[in-house]
């Protein structure tokens, strides 16, 4: 019964909102009916990018408000007004977003009222409900009517604020485009990276190394401790070089992932990052594995993360949370450390976020002064 | 003889001083990026200078750019360009300006410490040193030419000279007297239609443009 009360209380206070927000566009649409004829004869056109920037907010409120009754995202999608007033005035209009926000408004205006249903349905809740539950031992029906009605608002919402499939569309491709010129340039600075790395690590030592042993051969006859000397120093060369390799091919694919997993890698990474890391792995052990571009870019993450906590947090402890998620694999690096890591700062966050960027995926980065800071990364894939 | 060099890599700085060191030359400046290269060159006026291609503030063609601005500065100044890779592309630019006193070979030559330090000497005294690997793409490149009709000799001596070699040490290489290094040579010119030429830069010159201009597929 408290349950019932404490949900239907929730649906009043939303219902609430939306009957203070169906007043609101009520008065709205009045004045701008007013507004529209009034302008049209004295001001011209130079309001009607204002006012529909203010339709805007007032529908981008009321997405936020159903976003969090119904905890489903209501995706926004908006041209951005530039130009000359003229180009404002065009852009206001024929932006797909304005029509959809009037349609939502005009069928508000129409139903806004029937939340005052919700006064009655309290009344009759406590009375009914209340000698149905306490009584009968039943289970309550007026009361979760009100859930029902926020429900229904907030369907309805959704349905009329929801951009068309074809703007979402048009929106989504953009964003691929986007997202597609991002991989090719973070590809792009990788090959570039590593033909820096090879150029000036294990090509010149191997240069170097082959010259200590030109040299030790002409040195061989005339003075052997010399060449001894050089042969060694060659041989330390080699040895360098072979470890330059190693990091560049680490650099391209980790080898621990291909062997051990990325629950495996992730728990390599802990035991070698010198902080006390508690890792869970969310049961990635077991099971499919993600794609291997996927598991490389969530390993960087990690790896990238766990530096930057031992290097500037100042504390020795951190979390490791890698998860399976409907869409993908999630990762999450906790320190509670200071915080106030700043992606400006040429910190390794930016590389981050673009490898990250570049397989679609979302990061947050909440480093608050004082912290802790929290790195979150959602990369899309099929299991 | 006294020698500039320019290297960003520390490691190969080193290397490079010690083996002119060790062949008795004096390394009068070492310049580590693209910009101090000229003023080093100005400024000692050396008898040859050793420049990487690769170099700061770019890490593109510094070395090169500043090889091709030493030679319009500094007439007749020898160079030797080093390069980690070889572009034929940057061999054709050097040898561009037509005076003798150039050499481009690959930075793995320098393990071959006496061939590269004959290659220095040639280049000092105003010879050619072209790398092995420039001369053997511009010679597998072609199809259809009249370097078909060379003998596999023929060729051998035709490579040797593009790479900027003299009779003597072509000879030495091959292990044929002179005088039959002298016979090929005559027999290479004939048939590709080259007018004869001395054994100076002007042949390998010769040789070159004729390997990078004619007979394209």
């Amino acid at each position: 019964m408290w349950k019932t009360v404490r949900r239907a209380a929730r649906a009043t206070a939303y219902l609430a909102g939306a009957a203070a927000m169906a007043f609101g566009t009520w008065l709205f649409i009045t004045v701008l009916l007013i507004a529209a004829f009034g302008t049209l004869a004295v001001a011209g056109a130079w309001l009607t990018p204002e006012a529909v920037l203010l339709l805007r907010r007032i529908a981008g409120a009321k997405r936020n408000m159903t976003a969090a009754w119904t905890g489903v995202k209501i995706p926004e999608v908006y041209r951005p007004f530039t130009g000359t007033m003229r180009e404002r005035l065009v852009s206001a209009l024929r932006d797909p977003g304005t029509r959809t926000d009037l349609r939502w408004m005009a069928a508000y205006w129409l139903y806004g009222a029937m939340f005052a249903l919700a006064v009655p349905l309290w009344l009759a809740g406590l009375v009914i409900d209340g000698v149905w539950c306490g009584l009968l031992r039943r289970e309550a029906v007026v009361l979760p009517l009100i859930v029902r009605l926020a429900d229904l608002d907030a369907d309805w919402s959704t349905a009329l604020l929801k951009p068309s499939p074809q703007v979402q569309l048009t929106a989504r491709v953009e964003e691929l485009a986007a997202t597609r010129a991002d991989a090719i340039a973070a590809h792009g600075a990788e090959l570039r990276r590593i033909e820096r790395d090879l150029h000036d690590g294990a090509q010149a030592r191997l240069v170097a190394l082959s010259m200590r042993l030109g040299l030790a051969k002409r040195a061989y006859g005339q003075d052997p401790e010399l060449a001894l000397k050089l042969l060694n120093e060659a041989q330390e060369q080699a040895e360098k070089a072979l470890t330059e390799l190693r990091q560049v091919v680490r650099g391209i694919h980790p080898p621990v992932l291909s062997d051990r997993g990325l629950a495996g890698a992730v728990r390599a990474l802990a035991a070698g990052s010198g902080l006390d890391v508690v890792v869970d792995d969310g049961g990635l052990d077991e099971g499919v594995r993600a794609p291997a571009a996927v598991e490389t870019a969530a390993y960087f993450v990690v790896a990238e993360s766990l530096t930057n906590a031992a290097k500037y947090s100042g504390v020795s402890q951190a979390e490791v949370h890698l998860a399976r998620v409907r869409r993908g694999l999630r990762v999450r690096v906790k320190d509670e450390g200071g915080g106030g890591a700043d992606e400006s700062s040429g910190s390794g966050l930016l590389g981050m976020r673009r490898r990250v960027a570049a397989l679609d995926g979302i990061m947050e980065v909440s480093s608050p002064a004082g912290g802790p800071t929290v790195i979150e990364v959602e990369l899309p894939c099929v299991w | 003889m006294r020698v500039v060099i320019a290297e960003d890599n520390a490691l190969l700085r080193e290397g490079l001083v010690l083996l002119m060191t060790s062949a008795g030359h004096e390394v009068v400046a070492v310049a580590g990026s693209g910009p101090e290269i000229m003023p080093a060159l100005l400024k000692h006026r050396p008898d040859a200078a050793v420049l990487d291609v690769r170099m700061p503030p770019g890490f593109r063609d510094e070395g090169l750019r500043a090889a091709l601005e030493a030679r319009r500065e500094i007439p007749g100044l020898p160079v030797l360009v080093l390069s980690q890779y070889v572009e034929e592309s940057y061999a054709t630019e050097l040898l561009g300006g037509g005076a003798g006193g150039i050499g481009y070979l690959l930075k793995d030559r320098v393990g071959r410490v006496d061939e590269f330090l004959d290659a220095l000497d040639r280049v000092a005294k105003g010879g050619t040193a072209i790398d092995p690997e420039v001369v053997a793409e511009l010679l597998t490149r072609r199809r259809d030419s009249p370097l078909d009709s060379l003998t596999p000799r023929e060729r051998e001596v035709l490579k040797l000279m593009a790479e900027g070699h003299d009779n003597a040490t072509i000879a030495r290489t091959l292990v044929v007297t002179e005088r039959a290094v002298h016979k090929h040579i005559g027999n290479v010119f004939q048939k590709l239609g080259l007018p004869p030429s001395d054994s100076g830069h002007r042949r390998v010159l010769a040789v070159l443009a004729y390997l990078a201009h004619t007979g394209r597929p």
